[in-house]
């Protein structure tokens, strides 16, 4: 009797501490956030009226949304595209009989370890207008200076640069973790049956490697879609607004969510573009999910 | 995907609570009976000079120990509206920034009523104008006690002005100008002497700092919008707009930014208004290689304010009683002279800008500039300006359109037309 009763709660006991972190840090302010975006809630004094959808309807009329949104779609595209293929190459170079291969697995992963808000002081050094390294060497090639964060092009351009240095090494790791459990025989059979190391990579590596491409994606789309800390600072400390530029030219959603809730103290409207963003990445997720999936497996 | 939800709703709603769980060991938690041991936690943004004075309070208040929490100022502010969101975490002394007076002004009812606790008896301590700031709820309510000031003075590089042939000697600069416009004109001379650099930093300061000049910007004192109607806003927007469009007056740094301190230490710029808290970055970002090159005059245009905080006391903390005596003292007369001459912040009271200590004052950095004596004119006499309720969603719509004024993206007319509209959506809802 005591035998079953333990058989069956026991792996709920297993499993439950998760399921009450779960509940308190995942269900909990979801649940809140959509309470919330359902309010007229102020940052400080809480709730207001209810407002029912109110807070959706204004957000799909507001033209700063939707530069938020193609502001932060076309920062995702230029900054994760490069980034898995140049890690997936990174990863197939650092599978090789490198010498001092540990220094360099090591070496790739130190972008991502660095203080973002250190790496945003380089970046905004090596980007400066008047004194910085980039415009520095255009200089030399006779172009004038550029006003980096000025534009819609060159902010995008310089902060796809900070988020591409800052997660290819990561993302390379990951590939060379299951590049490792490719078994050899195949590479070996490969090699009887002539292929050249470019054939066997697309071959042999890549779709053996298929479930992490997979994974590597929707986790960068996720990261993608919710850039925040790079853009912001990318701002200037003195006009840490999160507007992203004089005329919102790099703002992406979350960072207009942080001008929202955290500079204007509009609590209701920031939990909505928190909903609606949580809406979009699962959405873009599914796509690029079954993308993906299709276009490796025809490899 | 629900863990990725969950990250962006803990940072709406939750990570305020996190926020709370990992600073709740900063309140003060131990009950505070007579003579019983407490602690009481004052949080302020930049260094407001407290150590000395708390030592003091501390050595005639055995029973109190108080510790001091300094952050970033747009985080510090940040941090205060999300704990007090939270209920939990905010310090026992909070400070405030006169800019950021209006939004904390809508949620008094966070903070303790310092009329509670007599502070009406002290109101004659301030110029009438800080102590008005302090106030709410049609002057029943004291929010705050008030700290410092910002009365505006010019700064500028006496070494550039030599180079261009200016005069150099700070009486003789002061009386280059008396409006704006003449200001604008010196500076076109400054350009036109082939000199590298240029006139002032960048158009946010010389903008805020005009703003600061008239008595209402954006919001009349009825509370109104007028941002759109008020010729004192237009007018100051189409000067700045057109020194911006002029290449040789504005070296375009954002204030405050990293490539501004760059800008102080390479001199790209001759010429920024300083109100007196200006003094320690403009020390910091130029550098020891740049000491007697700044010196101070008089600003164009006539006194204004910009900065300047207030010690509230929320209610989260259970000492209000308490925490009520240490701002009294932190904000004193003699606690404010003492401030002055330690971090420069500029005392609010006219006692203490009568004092003798304060008016002796030199700056040596600045080409021993009697920067007590100018401070304390420029407080005396400035006219103050009042910030609507609703500031903050306005302003910096019209800093950015200048902005890109300054990067050549837009004309002045457009600009202005941009922020009108941006203006009128913000509020709208």
């Amino acid at each position: 009797m005591r035998g079953r009763f333990d058989r069956h709660l026991t792996p709920y006991l297993f499993v439950a501490p998760f399921f009450a972190v779960f509940a308190v840090f995942g269900a909990y302010p979801l649940l809140m956030t959509l309470w919330m975006s359902l309010h007229d809630w102020h940052l400080i004094n809480g709730a207001g009226d209810w407002t029912g959808l109110a807070n959706y309807t204004e957000l799909f009329s507001d033209p700063d949304f939707w530069n938020a949104l193609g502001n932060t779609l076309s920062l995702f595209v230029i900054s994760t595209v490069p980034q898995l293929i140049l890690a997936l190459f990174l990863a197939a170079l650092l599978n090789t009989k490198l010498r001092g291969r540990t220094f360099w697995r090591a070496g790739v992963l130190i972008p991502n370890v660095v203080s973002v808000v250190a790496v945003a002081l380089v970046f905004a050094q090596v980007f400066g207008r008047d004194f910085g390294i980039v415009n520095w060497l255009l200089g030399l090639a006779g172009v004038d200076p550029i006003d980096w964060p000025a534009d819609v092009w060159s902010s995008h351009l310089a902060i796809a640069l900070i988020v591409t240095w800052r997660w290819t090494g990561y993302n390379a790791l990951i590939y060379l973790a299951a590049m490792q459990a490719v078994p050899n025989d195949l590479y070996e059979s490969a090699r009887l049956d002539g292929a050249s190391n470019w054939r066997a990579f697309w071959t042999v590596t890549v779709p053996m490697i298929r479930p992490t491409i997979l994974f590597t994606t929707v986790v960068s789309t996720i990261g993608g879609l919710q850039l925040f800390a790079e853009p912001l600072l990318f701002e200037s400390k003195g006009a840490s607004t999160g507007t992203g530029g004089s005329d919102r030219q790099y703002q992406t959603i979350t960072m207009y969510l942080y001008e929202k809730g955290f500079t204007l103290f509009d609590a209701g409207y920031a939990a909505t573009i928190a909903w609606v963003l949580f809406l979009v990445v699962a959405l873009i997720a599914l796509v690029n999910f079954a993308l993906v999936r299709r276009a490796v497996a025809s490899r | 995907m629900s863990s990725v939800f969950a990250r962006k709703g803990a940072r709406l709603a939750a990570g305020l609570v996190v926020a709370a769980l990992a600073v709740t060991g900063c309140g003060s938690t131990d009950d505070g009976a007579d003579g019983e041991k407490i602690t009481l936690t004052v949080a302020t943004f930049s260094d407001f000079g407290y150590e000395p004075l708390i030592k003091e309070f501390q050595a005639t208040h055995p029973n109190i120990t108080v510790k001091t929490r300094v952050t970033e100022f747009d985080q510090h502010h940040k941090q205060l509206a999300t704990r007090l969101g939270a209920g939990a975490g905010t310090a026992d002394l909070e400070a405030v920034e006169e800019g950021y007076m209006p939004q904390f002004r809508q949620s008094k009812d966070k903070f303790y009523n310092l009329a509670d606790y007599g502070a009406k008896d002290l109101a004659s301590q301030w110029l009438p104008w800080k102590w008005q700031q302090s106030l709410a709820d049609n002057g029943n309510f004291v929010m705050g006690l008030g700290t410092d000031m910002g009365g505006l003075a010019l700064c500028y590089r006496s070494d550039l002005f030599k180079a261009a042939g200016l005069p150099t000697s700070r009486d003789e600069v002061s009386a280059l100008w008396t409006s704006w416009d003449d200001y604008f004109g010196v500076g076109t001379r400054f350009a036109a002497s082939g000199t590298k650099a240029k006139w002032f930093d960048g158009v946010g300061n010389i903008y805020t700092a005009m703003l600061n000049q008239i008595p209402f910007g954006y919001f009349d004192t009825t509370d109104a919008y007028v941002g759109d109607t008020n010729a004192n806003v237009k007018s100051a927007f189409d000067k700045v707009a057109a020194a911006a469009a002029n290449p040789g007056m504005s070296a375009k740094l954002d204030p405050f930014s990293q490539q501004w301190n760059v800008g102080f230490k390479q001199g790209t710029f001759a010429t920024l208004p300083c109100p007196s808290w200006m003094l320690g970055l403009i020390k910091d970002g130029s550098g020891p290689e740049n000491a007697g090159k700044w010196d101070i005059a008089k600003i164009p245009g006539g006194g204004g304010n910009w900065g300047g905080s207030f010690l509230t006391v929320p209610k989260q903390g259970k000492h209000p009683k308490e925490a009520y005596e240490l701002a009294k003292f932190l904000t004193s007369p003699e606690s404010e002279a003492k401030i002055f001459q330690n971090v420069g912040s500029l005392p609010s009271q006219p006692e203490t800008l009568k004092n003798p200590a304060v008016l002796g004052f030199k700056n040596e950095y600045f080409t021993n500039a009697p920067v007590g004596e100018i401070y304390a004119k420029s407080g005396e006499s400035l006219q103050p300006n009042y910030r609507g309720t609703r500031d903050a969603d306005v302003r910096p719509v019209f800093g950015r359109a200048l902005a890109r004024v300054e990067q050549g993206k837009q004309s002045a007319a457009d600009a202005w037309a941009q922020a009108v509209s941006e203006a009128a959506k913000a509020l709208g809802k």
